[in-house]
């Protein structure tokens, strides 16, 4: 047992008179931190617990659910990755009948946020545990509706921030902190209209400074998860194949 | 830290008032004492296993088996000792995920542990996620300021629970973070959130002055400070509007606290706040020496650090 840090040893005094209703008289009171390491060793009983969770866990993470030709990163592309790509593209695709289910409605675009992709995707056989290590976090998908103008806020942020954001069902491209050519569902961007953007909860409540989804015209939580949308995308397909799709670019 | 002057003058005035009061004091462990160990975890958030040995501050560490066996070396080294935890038991490996919380409540278990409160994530399943578990958790979860009236947890969850251990009558009491925009309402459903400072109060009167505790302990959840909102009620706030509290084990913040605050109440006494990181990397030990003679009461009190 390897003992840290501190020893606070002080002591209480107890100044009174007499009473004689209390038994006990507390004088002394010492604290620490104790550090649980591997000089420690396990017990066995509770190890023989564990044990045959850790089994079944493991056989279900690493179970192969899809398979992807190549090397699912954030970093390949200068404004657009193909694991961010892939991340929007399964979001938008998972969460439509949900939300037509919900609310019968649907998204327009998606939006996520560079640093919401946590670790790559080696090529090969693709398992939960790819999910969990991508998508580590509890997010859930919501669907937030923002006035053009916002929408224009969430343009000129993707064009100053100039970060592989992963975005879905839109494109644009951008050049001197100015966005240009955008495109939503095939349509050039109409700052007049209402636009429904699905993204995380995590950004909607102001995550990574994503500031033009607060106080939204409407918002609606899916309580679908991220990882959950990705882990029930790699159950129903077979293989992936990574693209970049030119989909978010620096202008010329 | 106290300045060696300041030490020497807290002395001279315990001396002094030692003096009127006509008795002597001792601060030295006599083998006869009673004494009572606190242990306590905060914001385990499922580690089950040890953090991965590629963990970016703390790798290998933590881990159930583990902390087993230290709490076996503790308690024969004690055997009036208490384990206890600050909330936040689930989310965080994908063992919640797949498990729900089973395996998190069936290890606290067979490691003795005594009484729990409620954090956030414990929520993370439904209020009905967290009931459908309970069975396998042999200890108590205490919560005197979520009022689960119109809940299933409705009887499940007391405000505090009273532990005799070798005669010291100890009071646990839970307290718990606000939960709107924290937690979604579909998963809490109907608990209410009542005011910490203010419950509070009331309990500590009640385990005080009816039940007559010699010890009370609050299991807080509600965060051990918020620099950007010092307003927002956290554990030093806590103890700054309260008294006769002498533990706060807090969490939440997954405060790694070098050593405990010691907070001065409502009345000017002494606090001890602690709380210990997350992920059950660290366990607090906090060991309450009290005098065999039942004859004296504590009035005032200083303390010598």
């Amino acid at each position: 047992m390897k003992k840290y840090a501190f020893l606070l040893c002080f002591t209480l005094l107890f100044l009174s008179a007499c009473k004689k209703e209390t038994p006990a008289q507390l004088y002394k009171i010492e604290a620490k931190q104790i550090i649980t390491d591997s000089t420690t060793k396990e017990k066995q009983s509770v190890t023989d617990v564990i044990n045959p969770y850790k089994k079944q866990l493991n056989e279900q993470l690493d179970a192969v659910l899809c398979y992807t030709s190549s090397d699912l990163t954030r970093t390949d592309g200068a404004l657009e990755s193909s694991l961010g790509n892939l991340m929007a593209d399964i979001c938008f695709e998972q969460a439509t009948p949900v939300l037509n289910k919900q609310i019968n409605k649907s998204a327009d675009f998606v939006l996520f946020n560079y640093g919401g992709i946590r670790a790559p995707i080696a090529k090969g056989n693709i398992t939960a545990r790819n999910a969990f290590e991508v998508m580590p976090f509890e997010n859930e998908l919501v669907l937030v509706e923002l006035t053009g103008s916002k929408v224009e806020e969430l343009l000129n942020y993707l064009a100053v921030n100039k970060k592989a954001h992963p975005v879905a069902n839109i494109t644009l491209q951008i050049k001197d902190n100015q966005y240009y050519n955008v495109h939503i569902s095939n349509k050039t961007f109409d700052a007049t209209k209402n636009y429904f953007i699905l993204t995380s909860d995590y950004l909607q409540e102001g995550g990574d400074k994503m500031s033009f989804f607060k106080n939204p015209v409407s918002l609606h939580k899916t309580s679908y998860k991220i990882r959950t949308a990705l882990i029930d995308y790699f159950k129903k397909t077979d293989s992936i194949t990574p693209k970049l799709d030119n989909r978010f670019t620096y202008a010329n | 830290m106290q300045t060696r002057r300041s030490f020497i003058q807290k002395t001279a005035a315990t001396t002094a008032f030692v003096g009127l009061g006509g008795f002597s004091l001792s601060s030295f462990n006599k083998p006869n004492d009673k004494h009572i160990t606190i242990l306590h975890t905060n914001d385990v958030h499922s580690q089950i296993e040890p953090l991965p040995h590629n963990h970016y501050k703390y790798p290998g560490l933590g881990g159930f088996a583990r902390r087993a066996t230290l709490v076996d070396t503790i308690r024969k080294q004690n055997p009036n000792t208490l384990l206890l935890d600050a909330g936040d038991i689930f989310q965080g490996t994908p063992y919640f995920n797949y498990f729900g919380g089973e395996l998190e409540f069936k290890l606290m278990s067979m490691l003795g542990y005594d009484v729990a409160t409620l954090g956030n994530h414990d929520f993370d399943n439904g209020i009905d996620g967290f009931v459908t578990q309970l069975p396998n958790a042999s200890f108590d979860f205490v919560s005197a300021n979520y009022d689960f009236s119109n809940t299933v947890l409705q009887e499940k969850v007391k405000p505090y629970k009273i532990i005799i251990k070798n005669g010291i009558k100890i009071g646990v009491f839970g307290l718990g973070v606000e939960l709107e925009g924290l937690v979604s309402k579909r998963l809490y459903k109907e608990t209410k959130y009542l005011n910490p400072v203010e419950i509070a109060q009331d309990i500590t009167r009640e385990l005080k002055e009816i039940e007559k505790c010699d010890l009370v302990i609050c299991l807080s959840h509600i965060g051990y400070y918020y620099k950007n909102n010092p307003d927002k009620v956290s554990d030093l706030i806590l103890a700054r509007n309260t008294k006769d509290i002498d533990l706060i084990i807090g969490g939440h913040t997954h405060t790694l606290l070098p050593k405990p605050t010691i907070e001065k109440n409502s009345i000017g006494e002494n606090v001890l706040i602690n709380q210990c990181g997350k992920s059950g990397v660290y366990m607090g030990k906090v060991d309450f020496y009290f005098s065999k003679d039942g004859s004296k009461t504590a009035k005032g009190k200083s303390i010598i650090v």
